[in-house]
């Protein structure tokens, strides 16, 4: 989120695309609840009438799959009725840039496009730029051809939204692009879980910022995030492809060596410039004394990858016998990945697993499943018991990036202990077998490990994090204190400042005075980046220092200093002139990109059909998003007569994700207790069901049995001038623990996003029948 | 003092039941066991460890769906039915506005209460013959301690608002003349059974969240009591029938197994 | 001094009743009177558990809101939970997954016997497993093992595995010393100081199949 929870209230329009906040984010409710109040509109998106629809001003049913021609529609009803923030795109984003004049696109391809991939050299700028935003070949001229291919009716007929609904749905979010308004699109796994979702996720972007709604009160991207720490696990990067604090791993291709790594993975401007800082402070953190400038740091410690390692990549090997050794903690992958029933096959084949977790979760008991054999498999498997949330201490980061302490109030049950205690005693098990010889034990037996002997002092863990001066151990006031002489060691610099005083530790605090006067609240634990509750404020006010919205001034330039209600995202020390046009400090650019050539399918969002669809993409003779990674070809064809039916998976309020831990809360399975499968009146009554029958739902990768309801909330959409039913199933539920129930994920098939490998889980093909 | 009450104001309510689990947690209520329902209503019905319920109702008109959860539990009547029915004085009418069930040792599991209710909202056990009550306690203690009700404590997006009744009434008033569009016309409580002091507002007519609007617009007792206590035989035969009935329909269950 | 922070019965009670910012302000009514007293004495109701709680403030381990939720322990038992009334997102509120959370540790159980509310002992969850477990190749069922046993079982497997499949270089001759034998997923569900040691752990062994909850 560039935005936090509180700051939903200054919303003049929300958007949930992708998002069921009632549903999955209530306390996000709160805030809408208390902006409608004052006069906010909401708008939903989503191919279920949900809880949220239930609460919205507008809501516009579509189809799953198509929220790029949703989103680029907006934008061109945006742009061809002149509602865009014109003076914001002209100074804080990439508009006025002129692109390479091969640059191009046709038929669903950008210039550069053969064997699987692009070559992206016509996707670069030229260095020239346009502030009227005339050019042809600028960045807004190119945007303005593209998404003029979404006019209302192309966007409905391959949506399945009303045309007159969806127009309506246009003017008034565009209607926050007038200086002074604030739009906030909220979004989640609906967005994200696609071969294109990253494409989706750019098309919020940049939606938000044709309107001037990123580093404003009330406006932002905001991601909803489903866990209550995805947000720190992700800036701990538990990743195969970063380091914490998203620096990247580095690669055997790219970063042989540490002068390969520092050259390559430091831009020539904005923020990142300082990456060598955190990534030697990093080394240091880990190598203490070892790590020096002479031996890189021990950069050859860390390994190096090489390709694709992700989730279903892991699986994959797995498959195929080349992963031995499996550690599943705190997670559930047996009903939360993808085509589960592959998985657990996979699985059989570990020679040793451990399973670290509160209860007896599906994927502990993988050998048990009742499509499984236990006398045939081999697989050793160990279950450390661990302890709950409040049953011992750390730091969590909510969606807000919120860094927030949560005590102790009691001891986990029996002989379970904490994860930081299991991670303590492995390491040092380990350890203690390689400080008697091994194969290349240095990276093991020189790791600084120092937390305490009988027990952990998760102190030293946290300042570790925080960063401290190598000299003295004194904890470092925040990022901007590290160097890249090993002078200073930080674990993670994006944690730096949350733990930097002993005594009154920023993450600890508990102040509810809010001096912002917009729900800021700064003394309230820690905000990543250096407490800064907005990101990209800079883009809160004019390129002169004044506030859009005066009424919700997150900095004011008197003409002599800047009025702060937030950590600025600049330099507050000079005049607003000299920070107008680097609002986006982490670009090299400094400022937002309509135009994106790091994307791997194009610099642009374009829409392409899920990989199982019952339609052809007219958009283009491009049907698949043709970087689109697939781990498998179990795949229904398009228009599939055997599949016939769009399938999605959502989520309950009652559980959370796979049920590793709801399903063993009596009041929680009380509430919501076994799985079921929803459709609408009209496919029941084609195909002569009613609510309770047992039903079977089928897709190439497998077959699941649940109970049925059928519900006015589902309604066939329009697409194509053809009805197309949705079958909408939570995924909650597995074969251990309380409450159970077939696994949805059993059907959801191993096609991956371009960018960032994440699932197509919200948009395949099946079939249901009686059972 | 006043009369406390609460208001619900429907089209708040995001139906996230954390009032319901609220309910359990704060009166360490155990969880029963329930099995899928298609409209997620769960339990379906209130029962002895479920005295409050959110109910979610589709509402279907012309191509349009609406989709609401109301609350229900004790409305906490002005003029209690229940209490003037009890002969053995087993309830209470406080005077901050909650009618407690406070003597239990001396309920004598007649029932009366449960069938003198107008909104059905007392549970008791049917397979037990003389139970005893349980039912919304207004969370007496913690009112008498200062704190909101613990339903009203955790709703998220303050759809219930828990305040002096006649403020409330004031506010719901308010709250539907500002907004004459979008709120039906009509207070669920202001009137019903004497006046209650839990009030509801709604987007849509109370029938269609599965109220009673048949519920007299005077209060109860004056009607009720002058019959029902003249007619002591109730209080040994209907305990023993419900009873009864309750066996038989258990049975039969059973016997057809189970399964909707 | 300020590893934990417990609030004292008087200012969690200050705040809930007086103070729940944004919310209407209730006029707590001075002191129970005595007739309420007497009423409560007798009246089959829980008795008023805070009382005698010990609070101590957690963040929910749910959804990424980050809602305040104080626990209420007695004796090292779980007898409830509320919304934190001081916490700036949820301002006391709490959705049901949030409420539910004493059941992570503590049920309420069924007492066929009494109906009274008195007398429904919460119970540890009996899902829980509180014994580490192994379950060998081709057994139907786990065994209860001990720690002392556990964790060097499962360091002689990493490192047997890890150092017969170790690559110290590539086919280019670039240093790489990474293992693609053993994986590691998770997890969004635990600490931000605990992921970061297991991050370091599964580094140091050279694991480069390291993935979790994000990219699902």
């Amino acid at each position: 989120m560039t935005n936090h929870f509180i700051d939903y209230q200054h919303s003049d329009v929300w958007l949930c695309i992708g998002a069921n906040p009632a549903e999955n984010h209530p306390m996000a409710f709160r805030w809408i609840t208390k902006g409608k109040e004052k006069g906010g509109k909401l708008i939903v998106a989503d191919p279920r009438f949900t809880k949220s629809a239930a609460m919205a001003d507008l809501y516009a049913p579509h189809r799953p799959g198509t929220d790029i021609p949703f989103l680029l529609g907006i934008m061109n009803y945006a742009i061809q009725n002149n509602l865009y923030h014109r003076e914001y795109v002209v100074n804080y984003t990439n508009a006025s840039y002129i692109v390479h004049p091969e640059f191009g696109f046709e038929d669903g391809l950008f210039s550069g496009f053969g064997d699987g991939g692009y070559d992206k050299a016509s996707w670069a700028y030229t260095g020239e730029k346009d502030p009227t935003l005339e050019h042809p070949q600028c960045v807004f001229q190119l945007l303005k051809r593209h998404t003029a291919r979404y006019d209302k009716r192309t966007v409905s007929q391959i949506c399945g939204t009303p045309e007159d609904l969806y127009e309506e749905i246009c003017k008034l979010y565009a209607g926050t692009g007038e200086p002074g308004k604030a739009g906030n699109i909220i979004y989640a796994m609906g967005i994200t879980q696609h071969t294109y979702g990253s494409q989706n996720v750019r098309s919020i972007a940049m939606l938000q910022l044709l309107l001037g709604n990123i580093g404003i009160p009330g406006g932002g991207v905001n991601a909803q995030r489903g866990e209550s720490n995805v947000q720190g696990s992700t800036d701990m990067c538990m990743l195969y492809h970063l380091l914490p604090g998203y620096n990247p791993m580095p690669n055997a291709n790219t970063h042989p060596t540490w002068a390969d790594y520092r050259e390559k993975a430091t831009p020539a401007a904005g923020y990142w410039v300082n990456r060598p800082k955190f990534v030697v402070s990093m080394l240091k953190a880990w190598y203490g004394e070892h790590a020096t400038a002479e031996n890189d740091f021990c950069y050859d410690y860390i390994p190096k990858i090489y390709g694709d390692h992700s989730h279903m990549a892991m699986f994959k090997a797995m498959a195929e016998g080349k992963v031995k050794g499996f550690f599943a903690w705190g997670q559930n992958p047996v009903v939360g990945g993808p085509a589960a029933i592959q998985s657990r096959k996979a699985m059989e084949n570990l020679d040793w697993m451990v399973c670290i977790d509160l209860f007896e979760i599906e994927t502990a008991a993988f050998w048990k499943a009742p499509d499984a054999d236990p006398t045939k498999i081999g697989t050793e498997v160990f279950f450390l018991p661990t302890g709950c949330s409040y049953e011992k201490e750390g730091t969590v980061s909510n969606s807000g990036r919120w860094i927030q302490w949560r005590w102790k109030a009691i001891d986990p049950p029996g002989e379970a202990h904490s994860d930081l205690w299991i991670a303590d005693r492995l390491f040092k098990a380990i350890r203690k077998g390689y400080q008697q010889g091994g194969v290349f034990p240095d990276p093991i037996v020189k790791m600084t490990w120092d937390y305490g002997d009988d027990h952990y002092d998760i102190v030293k863990v946290a300042v570790e994090c925080n960063g401290f001066t190598v000299a003295d151990g004194e904890p470092v006031l925040n990022f901007t204190k590290l160097a890249d002489d090993g002078s200073t060691a930080c674990g993670n610099w994006l944690f730096s400042g949350y733990y930097n005083d002993l005594n009154d530790p920023p993450c600890k605090r508990r102040d509810t005075v809010d001096t912002s006067g917009l729900g800021m609240y700064h003394n309230w634990s820690f905000c990543w980046p250096v407490n800064r509750r907005i990101i990209y404020n800079r883009c809160a006010t004019r390129p002169n220092g004044q506030p859009w919205n005066p009424e919700k001034a997150l900095f004011r330039w008197t003409g002599t200093e800047w009025i702060k209600n937030d950590v600025p995202d600049f330099n507050a020390n000079v005049p607003p002139e000299e920070t107008a046009n680097n609002p986006f400090i982490m670009l090299p650019e400094g400022q937002g990109r309509f135009f994106a050539s790091g994307m791997a399918e194009g610099p642009f969002p374009e829409h392409y059909e899920p990989i199982e669809t019952p339609f052809k993409n007219i958009m283009s003779k491009q049907q698949h998003n043709p970087c689109a990674k697939l781990y498998a070809d179990n795949f229904a064809p398009v228009g599939s007569e055997e599949y016939p039916y769009v399938c999605t998976t959502h989520r309950l309020i009652e559980h959370y994700q796979s049920g590793a831990l709801t399903r063993n809360q009596p009041y929680l399975v009380e509430l919501m207790p076994e799985m079921f499968v929803m459709i609408s009146k009209t496919l029941a009554e084609k195909l002569h069901l009613k609510s309770y029958d047992w039903v079977v739902v089928s897709t190439p990768r497998g077959e699941i049995k649940a109970k049925l309801g059928v519900t006015p909330l589902i309604k066939p959409l329009m697409v194509h001038s053809k009805l197309t039913e949705v079958v909408c199933m939570p995924w909650h539920w597995g074969f251990q623990g309380l409450g159970r129930g077939a696994i949805a994920n059993d059907l959801t098939p191993a096609a991956g996003d371009a960018n960032t490998s994440i699932p197509e889980y919200k948009a395949f093909l099946c079939n249901i029948r009686k059972a | 003092m006043g009369q406390y009450g609460v208001l619900v104001d429907v089209t708040k309510c995001i139906g996230c039941r954390g009032c319901q689990t609220a309910c359990k947690n704060w009166n360490d209520l155990p969880a029963v066991k329930t099995t899928f329902t298609a409209d997620w209503t769960n339990p379906p019905e209130m029962n002895f460890n479920n005295i409050t319920l959110v109910g979610f109702h589709t509402i279907e008109k012309d191509d349009k769906v609406q989709w609401r959860a109301a609350k229900v539990q004790c409305f906490h009547c002005l003029e209690p039915t229940c209490f003037e029915v009890c002969f053995v004085h087993a309830y209470n009418k406080t005077p901050e506005g909650a009618v407690v069930y406070a003597n239990p040792e001396i309920c004598v599991g007649c029932r009366y209460c449960q069938l003198a209710c107008p909104f059905h909202n007392i549970q008791m056990k049917w397979d037990e013959v003389f139970s005893r009550v349980r039912k919304c306690s207004f969370c007496y203690n913690r009112l008498v301690e200062g704190l909101k009700p613990a339903c009203v404590t955790t709703c998220p997006t303050g759809a219930l608002k828990f305040g002096k009744r006649d403020e409330l009434l004031q506010e719901a008033k308010e709250r539907i003349n500002s907004n004459p569009d979008k709120y039906f016309n009509h207070i669920y409580g202001e009137k019903e059974a004497g006046g209650t002091s839990w009030l509801y507002i709604s987007d849509v007519p109370f029938e269609d969240l599965g109220f009673n609007t048949d519920v007299f617009q005077k209060s109860i007792p004056k009607y009720t009591w002058k019959y029902m206590k003249k007619a002591p035989i109730l209080a040994v035969s209907l305990p023993i029938f419900f009873a009864a009935l309750y066996a038989y329909t258990k049975r039969r269950a059973e016997n057809e197994g189970h399964g909707h | 001094m300020f590893s934990m922070k417990k609030l004292s019965r008087r200012d969690f009670l200050k705040s809930v009743g007086l103070g729940a910012a944004g919310l209407t302000a209730f006029d707590a009514f001075g002191g129970a009177s005595a007739e309420a007293l007497l009423l409560q004495k007798r009246t089959d109701l829980p008795e008023f558990k805070l009382q005698y709680a010990e609070e101590t403030p957690t963040i929910c381990c749910y959804c990424g809101c980050g809602c305040g939720i104080i626990i209420h322990t007695k004796d090292g038992k779980v007898i409830g939970c509320q919304g934190d009334p001081d916490h700036p997102i949820n301002e006391g509120a709490l959705c049901p997954k949030g409420q539910a959370i004493t059941d992570l540790s503590f049920v309420v159980e069924e007492n066929p016997r009494r109906h009274s509310m008195f007398e429904r002992p919460r119970v540890p969850n009996p899902e829980r497993v509180t014994k580490v477990l192994y379950r060998a190749p081709f057994a139907t069922e786990w065994e209860e093992v001990s720690w002392d046993w556990a964790l060097p079982e499962i360091a002689k497997r990493v490192k047997a595995t890890r150092d017969s499949t170790f690559e110290r270089t590539d086919a280019n001759g670039v240093t790489v010393n990474r293992t693609q034998a053993i994986a590691h997923l998770g997890s969004a569900s635990i600490d931000n100081e605990e992921n970061y040691l297991m991050h370091k752990l599964m580094r140091a062994l050279g694991v480069i199949y390291i993935d979790h909850h994000a990219r699902l």
